[in-house]
């Protein structure tokens, strides 16, 4: 694997880099300290600018009308960003364009028709809706929201919690148990309009960062059987390449975040002078940063050996998930430890800071906790599977 | 310090789902923009700044179409009922402090609080002073 990057790469990157500088952090100084839109009229021309450097909807792919980015420049980019206050849940306040959620790229011609190409084209938004109040990491066991058949109909009884966006998604892919006998290929994927009869934002359930999550409930939700996503019985063949593929810009993320706080902080601690001296001058704060370094080089490594792997075709669950744990983790020991070099202004929503610590917290659990990860690489490692119940 | 954003009139037409459901504070005026209550979106409020703005301006039968409702939806404080036409908002994780703030920011300008918060039942812890008063206080607003 060569980690040098090629001409068009160095050039892509300086060009995001630049973007993210000069567009995007200027604009914060405006915001809330938690906010994650821009104003109107500043997204529209910002995305006019995206479009123009050939980088909007860089995750859809080339046949469906994107630009054809391949995963190592894509974490590349992603790494690039997330650098800025808002960064790490919303890069660049999404002018980049949001694409659809993977599995949709395996629905039928006429749910692509419905779902996907408006969802494209930014007319339509959808959830994800896995997790239960009876627990996320292992939703094959967990789920208990039930489907049955009632003709070309299925009735779905139950409730989804944490869902982000889903109260004000136009539809989500709703995980249900429609066979209770047969473990984890009794789980289908259903794609349900928010405005289908009985389906419910109970309450919108706020968490450590400002964006928050939903509980939702079905009551004699009727939802036609054409709206099955895949195969009965297939919801989870349905995580796909493209999911786990999504897994490692997802990780990449995390490192901008904390390469923006090491540069605040080894500004910082060269400026800043206690007892006569300044702190860049101290062993116990390079030390900080020297493990910063290490923390974001070793995660920058293992985002980029995932993304290799992935963009050869060669297996790269196992990367991923590394990927995956090594920079949520990391990176949350980096703002951690600049936080600490700060001072009192770590602390403050002066900087952007304490939002990332807070942020990176979530960044633990949401798309699989460090736990689950582990697991992941375990299987691997003992060649167990994963059970059939 | 207030909250800096300028005044918007309530639109009966307005999109609920362009109201962020996040945590924070807002500001409710009447017709010339005088402030009636300085309320907040808690971590309880079950649907954060875009449940509390609803539930003063609108009730559950205009937003036909929501997949929800707030179980206060219509309900409101009687100096705020019928009265409030403006509102301005922000979203702000740190809530609680910040509603004290402008609460006190409020106090400092006017020596009483809006006439909202005088009535609500919920009351702020007590209040500090600034010993300095606003422009906006000048100005009368
Ligand atoms: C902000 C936020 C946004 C989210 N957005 C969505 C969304 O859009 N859609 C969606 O479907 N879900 C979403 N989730 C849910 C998220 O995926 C779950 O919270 C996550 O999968 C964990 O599930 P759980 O909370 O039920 O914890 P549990 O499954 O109950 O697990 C609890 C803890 O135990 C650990 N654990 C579990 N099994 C083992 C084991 N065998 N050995 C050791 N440790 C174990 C877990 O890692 C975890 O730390 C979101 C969550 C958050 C916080």
């Amino acid at each position: 694997m060569d980690f040098e990057l090629s001409e068009e790469q160095r050039l892509i990157i300086d060009n995001v880099r630049r973007f993210i500088r000069e567009e995007i952090r200027p604009l914060e100084a405006d915001l809330d300290p938690d906010a994650y839109r821009l104003k109107p009229e500043d997204e529209a021309r910002l995305e006019a600018m995206t479009n123009e450097m050939g980088l909007f909807q860089m995750d859809v792919p080339q046949e469906y009308g994107g630009p054809g980015v391949d995963t190592v420049t894509r974490t590349l980019i992603a790494e690039e960003l997330s650098q800025h206050r808002a960064g790490l849940y919303a890069p660049a306040y999404g002018v980049f364009g949001s694409g659809p959620q993977g599995q949709l790229y395996n629905a039928t011609e006429s749910q692509k028709e419905n779902y996907l190409w408006p969802t494209i084209r930014g007319e339509k938004h959808g959830f994800f809706g896995l997790s239960e109040p009876s627990g996320g990491s292992d939703p094959a066991r967990a789920i208990q929201t039930r489907g049955v058949r009632d003709g070309d109909e299925w009735v779905i009884n139950g409730g989804k919690l944490w869902n982000s966006g889903a109260d004000t998604a136009d539809y989500g892919i709703v995980y249900v148990r429609t066979d209770p006998t047969k473990g984890r290929q009794g789980i289908t994927a259903f794609i349900v309009d928010t405005d289908t009869p009985g389906f419910r934002v109970n309450r919108l359930v706020q968490v450590l960062r400002s964006h928050y999550t939903t509980e939702l409930s079905f009551s004699d939700m009727r939802v036609p059987h054409e709206n099955i996503l895949g195969e009965e019985g297939g919801g989870f063949a349905l995580a796909n390449d493209y999911l786990a593929r999504n897994r490692i810009p997802y990780s990449a993320a995390g490192i901008g975040v904390a390469v923006y706080a090491h540069e605040i902080a080894i500004e910082w601690a060269k400026q800043r002078v206690t007892f006569g001296e300044p702190l860049a001058s101290r062993q116990a704060i390079q030390w900080m940063l020297v493990d910063n370094e290490i923390d974001i080089r070793t995660a920058r490594w293992a985002c980029l050996a995932a993304a290799d792997k992935a963009e050869k075709g060669l297996p790269f669950r196992f990367e991923s998930s590394m990927a995956k744990l090594i920079s949520t983790e990391g990176a949350g020991r980096v703002v951690d430890r600049c936080m600490q070099i700060m001072g009192g202004l770590g602390m403050s929503k002066d900087l952007p800071m304490e939002r990332w610590y807070r942020e990176l917290r979530i960044r633990r659990i949401g798309e699989g906790p460090s736990e689950v990860q582990r697991i992941v690489m375990a299987r691997d490692l003992l060649n167990i599977g994963s059970g059939s119940r | 310090m207030r909250i800096r954003k300028p005044w918007t009139a309530w639109d009966d037409a307005l999109d609920w789902k362009q109201l962020p459901g996040a945590m924070g504070v807002y500001e409710l005026a009447d017709a010339d923009q005088r402030t009636l209550y300085i309320g907040k979106a808690s971590g309880t409020s079950p649907f954060g700044l875009r449940g509390e703005l609803c539930r003063h301006f609108t009730t559950a039968e205009a937003l036909a179409g929501a997949n929800w409702t707030h179980p206060r939806m219509g309900e409101d404080l009687p100096s705020i009922k019928g009265k409030a036409r403006f509102y301005r908002y922000e979203v702000n994780h740190n809530y609680y402090s910040r509603w004290i703030e402008v609460l006190t920011r409020y106090r400092e300008d006017h020596e009483t609080l809006p006439p909202g918060n005088l009535e609500d039942p919920e009351q702020p812890p007590p209040l500090g002073r600034y010993h300095w008063k606003s422009e906006d206080a000048a100005r009368g607003l």
